[in-house]
């Protein structure tokens, strides 16, 4: 995608970003985008460069290359708490809670973030208007105070009960993870980016957590989903990027990518055929977890692989 | 032509004694992640060591130098690894700069107490004679000192380079696990760096020691090696060869400055801004360092945070404690202890209350080291002693608005980079006060700087009992905004950042802001609380507010509990007391308290075994968290594996 070429109505557009580090390519020229209301996936094997393209897109990274846009604004330069102010929230794929909080006070700062402490009137003026989720309409009339119920409305709404008044640091990684992500949606974001939020979940939760996310794609969120769970991904995104050495290498539907040679590659080690411009029907990305994917991921990219978590350190 | 060679010469002498000092720094920063704050003080100890054999025992200088360089620094380097530092992994960012700060007040206070202050101690050259060259002298101490820097730095070269060691060296703090993973183990590398660190220390303390004309002097020996900090961060503290043209360069700077711009301006300024240049330059270093890139550390903090008292709660607290103050003040009004009354002492508890309060809330709560609240305090005071006459309600605001505004321009040059900088500037900015501006006798005057007591229409504080519970009124007032602060929107951001810088920013919250707000009230609050001592003293000097007693009283909080209210006053009433009883063990009973309190980030009011004894400092009671229950059934607590806190 040439750089200001940019799909009608995308809320993210990611444009040739390349990023390095030292001498590893850890992104090379990736270009995506994002539509409202949608799940778009984004997969690829351990180092193959997802959490720095995150990185990149919430500002925690600058790219050597390229551009981000939120809606038509460049925010390649912008400050992370900038890009958050215009809709963006994000969740880490290693914990990054706020420890010495309980639970319903990290919803809380998420909740006043857009709150100058020092005008309280800009709280009680801010705070109604707030989306709390996508699926409750901006509320104008409510009360002015962020209180404990609220927050633990919040935290209900991503399948947490009771768990309020609880200190993060003692929860557990897949509690907190929900925590996290509670946290994400309390600043009412348009463009929600979460990194491996399933891992640590059991297949129940995982579906609670899908249908979330499917849930708030259609309230109109846009929803950019790095997950190793395929079976989460291939049943609730709407469109699929894979990343690979830090490349796009096939992107469309589940079913595309379900079936593409190229992406069948990247995640069995296997070479491409020299028919990958007609891939064969019968091509099955394994999608029973992240067991075979994830190991035999690791194995072909043992090279890229402090990439990503030098990114992440 | 021949004083720009002379000028020339000292500079680079100077420097490369700077460059030994602070590349020794870089190696065990590189090695270990741990900045020695200590590194002055043990080269101050290898200088009056050195002087011992030397001067005091004729030991030949070689058979000295084998004693204090090959045995005793590098006993002491490994061993202050494998008790101190080694245990410290995995702690709060601020432990290891408190722990090595320990080490720095043990080995003043040790000094002090050994090589006594009044004794003039001259170190001679170590290799004597001169040559002379275009028209000056040039002595071959200097070329030797330049020599020996330039082989340190070949030396370090090769070392690091072209030995297997030094290249597990360098690639330990990248990855300790991965040079584990090669057959090097990182603990032996971590001790290799800080034998190599305190042996560069000790050389650079005998090297400069014949330079100090005047004498050895235990305060400005540790001192010295400030200005190898700013060649350090100039060489973004692992680029040994920057860090070594840095110091040179600094060396050259310093010396081109007193030799050609300070004869131009009044004589009077000369000594501040003489002292005040290490500062300048750390200052110049630190804007002209690029901004650190957020990271996403993957760490939660594992801190449990002390249980916060709720608005009544405070508020009964509040008014008991000044019931308690009332009773006191009947009870020892006109008591003497020491040549001054009980109360003043009690005033000043509460002063320096006020003080760790300001600590408990730029450092226990927003997580950013301050080590110059005793500067604020100082010039709190002065200001106080200067508006209005003295004594003056108008004094006190302008104490603390304009520390605050001093704070923020502090905090400003190293918000956008890693804690360490702010703690290094606040160190740097202590002692050009402190060393600089207070010793100026145009500050406090020669005998002192009078303050007065605070008039009030129809009231009168001239009473040490009134003016005790005037300063416990202002202590219990501080106190409760401070825990106002806390349970606030506020409060809520300064913990969030200091858990996760990298989660604050994503939330769409702005880091610089509330770092410099909260290092600005924390200064304006010292500021108040000097101006206030000022008024309890009466008249306040230089020696009140002194570099290393600043150093002491933030290590006394922090072995306390650097996160609340009381820790803030036993670590200000314990102060006072042991500064009565023996002022010159201060600094030891600092430094074996925070090395015996080690990581325990709650200090001792965080200790579990105090947990049932002391109701106020209770943990949240939602620690206890009832077992939630998930939408799905069953418990909520999803899997994955139990994060241990403590």
């Amino acid at each position: 995608m040439p750089q200001g070429d940019r799909p009608d109505g995308a809320v993210l557009t990611v444009s040739e970003v390349a990023v390095r580090f030292g001498g590893v390519a850890a992104l090379s020229d990736v270009s995506l985008s994002v539509q409202p209301g949608t799940v778009t996936g984004l997969i690829g094997p351990n180092g193959a460069g997802k959490t720095t393209l995150f990185n990149v897109i919430s500002g925690l990274q600058t790219p050597g290359r390229g551009r981000v846009f939120l809606y038509d604004t460049d925010v390649t330069a912008m400050k992370p708490h900038r890009r958050a102010r215009l809709g963006l929230a994000r969740t880490f794929q290693r914990l990054e809670l706020f420890g010495s909080l309980t639970a319903a006070e990290n919803v809380q700062v998420g909740l006043e973030s857009g709150v100058q402490w020092w005008r309280p009137r800009h709280l009680a003026r801010r705070i109604p208007g707030r989306r709390r989720s996508a699926d409750s309409p901006p509320d104008r009339s409510g009360p002015a105070r962020v209180d404990a119920a609220t927050c633990n409305r919040l935290l209900e709404e991503v399948g947490l009960v009771g768990v309020g008044a609880r200190h993060s640091s003692s929860m557990s990684t897949g509690l907190a993870r929900m925590v996290e992500l509670a946290r994400a949606l309390a600043i009412g974001p348009t463009l929600l980016l979460l990194d491996e939020p399933g891992s640590g979940l059991d297949d129940a939760e995982s579906t609670v957590l899908g249908d979330l996310l499917s849930k708030l794609a259609a309230a109109g969120m846009a929803v950019l989903l790095v997950e190793h769970d395929m079976e989460l991904v291939m049943r609730i995104c709407d469109r699929i990027y894979v990343l690979d050495f830090g490349d796009i290498i096939a992107s469309g539907t589940p079913d595309e990518i379900r079936t593409n040679p190229m992406v069948q590659a990247a995640y069995l080690g296997e070479a491409v055929p020299d028919s990958a411009a007609s891939p064969p029907a019968a091509v099955q990305v394994p999608v029973a977890g992240t067991g075979t994917a994830t190991t035999t991921a690791t194995a072909t990219t043992t090279t890229d692989t402090g990439t990503d978590d030098g990114a992440a350190r | 032509m021949s004083n720009f060679l002379q000028f020339t010469i000292f500079g680079v002498m100077f420097g490369a004694g700077y460059a030994i000092a602070a590349t020794g720094l870089v190696v065990t920063y590189t090695t270990s992640g741990v900045f020695n704050f200590a590194q002055g003080a043990v080269g101050m100890i290898a200088a009056f060591t050195y002087w011992v054999l030397v001067s005091e025992h004729h030991v030949p200088i070689l058979v000295a130098l084998v004693i204090i360089l090959i045995v005793g620094a590098s006993i002491a380097g490994a061993l202050v690894e494998r008790v101190l530092m080694r245990r410290l992994h995995g702690a709060s960012a601020e432990r290891p700069v408190m722990v090595t700060l320990g080490l720095m007040v043990i080995l003043t206070g040790v000094a002090t107490v050994v090589w006594s202050p009044t004794t003039q101690r001259q170190v001679g050259n170590m290799v004597n004679g001169q040559f002379r060259l275009d028209g000056i002298n040039i002595q071959y101490q200097e070329v030797l000192i330049i020599g020996v820097a330039a082989a340190v730095a070949v030396g370090l070269r090769l070392l690091f380079y072209s030995t297997r060691t030094g290249v597990a060296l360098r690639a330990v703090v990248d990855d300790p696990e991965l040079v584990a993973m090669a057959g090097a183990s990182p603990n032996r590398m971590s001790q290799y760096g800080w034998i190599l660190g305190f042996v560069m220390a000790a050389l650079a303390g005998v090297l400069l020691a014949p330079t100090q004309t005047t004498g050895l002097n235990i305060e400005y020996m540790t001192l010295l090696v400030v200005n190898g900090y700013a060649a350090a961060i100039v060489g973004r503290l692992k680029n040994i060869p920057v860090t070594f043209a840095a110091a040179i360069g600094i060396g050259l700077a310093e010396n081109y400055i007193i030799s050609y711009v300070l004869p131009h301006l009044p004589q009077s300024l000369v000594p501040d801004i003489t002292l005040a240049l290490p500062m300048v330059f750390l200052f110049i270093a630190l804007v002209t360092l690029p901004s650190v890139r957020l990271r996403a550390a993957g760490r939660l903090s594992t801190v449990r945070a002390p249980r916060v008292a709720g608005g009544k709660e405070s508020l009964i607290g509040g008014v008991a404690f000044l019931v308690v103050a009332c009773v006191l003040a009947a009870i020892f009004n006109n008591v003497q202890f020491q040549g001054t009354t009980i109360l003043t002492l009690g005033g000043v508890v509460m002063c320096l209350g006020i003080v760790g309060l300001s600590l408990v809330l730029v450092t226990g709560y927003s997580g950013q080291i301050s080590l110059c609240q005793f500067s604020f305090m100082g010039i709190g005071a002065f200001i106080m002693g200067k508006v209005a006459g003295g004594g003056s309600l108008l004094g006190l605001v302008a104490a603390t608005v304009i520390c605050a505004a001093v704070g923020a321009l502090i905090a400003l040059p190293t918000i956008r980079l890693r804690d360490l900088y702010l703690a290094l500037a606040t160190f740097a900015f202590a002692d050009a006060v402190a060393n600089g501006f207070f010793v100026d006798t145009h500050i406090y005057g020669a005998g002192g700087l009078t303050v007065g007591r605070i008039v009030l229409p129809g009231l009168s504080f001239g009473g040490d009992a009134s003016e005790f519970l005037l300063v416990t009124a202002f202590f219990v007032v501080a106190a409760w905004i401070v825990l106002s602060i806390r349970r606030s929107l506020f409060g809520r951001r300064m913990l969030a950042l200091n858990d996760s810088p990298a989660a604050y920013a994503t939330v769409g919250l702005n880091i610089g802001i509330t770092k410099v707000m909260a290092f600005a009230i924390a200064a304006g609050m010292a500021g108040l609380a000097g101006a206030l001592y000022g008024t309890e003293e009466q008249v306040v000097g230089t020696s009140n507010f002194d570099f290393f007693s600043g150093i002491i009283f933030v290590l006394f909080v922090t072995i306390w509990s650097i996160r609340t209210v009381s820790g803030a006053f036993l670590a200000a009433l314990t102060f006072v007391v042991l500064n009565q009883v023996w002022a010159n063990g201060l600094g030891i009973f600092a430094g074996v308290g925070i090395i015996l309190i080690g990581r325990a980030a709650g200090g001792i009011l965080g200790l579990e075994a105090l947990q049932g004894l002391l109701p106020w400092v209770r943990r949240s009671a939602a620690e206890a968290g009832e077992s939630p229950v998930s939408p799905l059934g069953g418990t909520a607590v999803l899997r994955g594996e139990t994060r241990a806190a403590g």
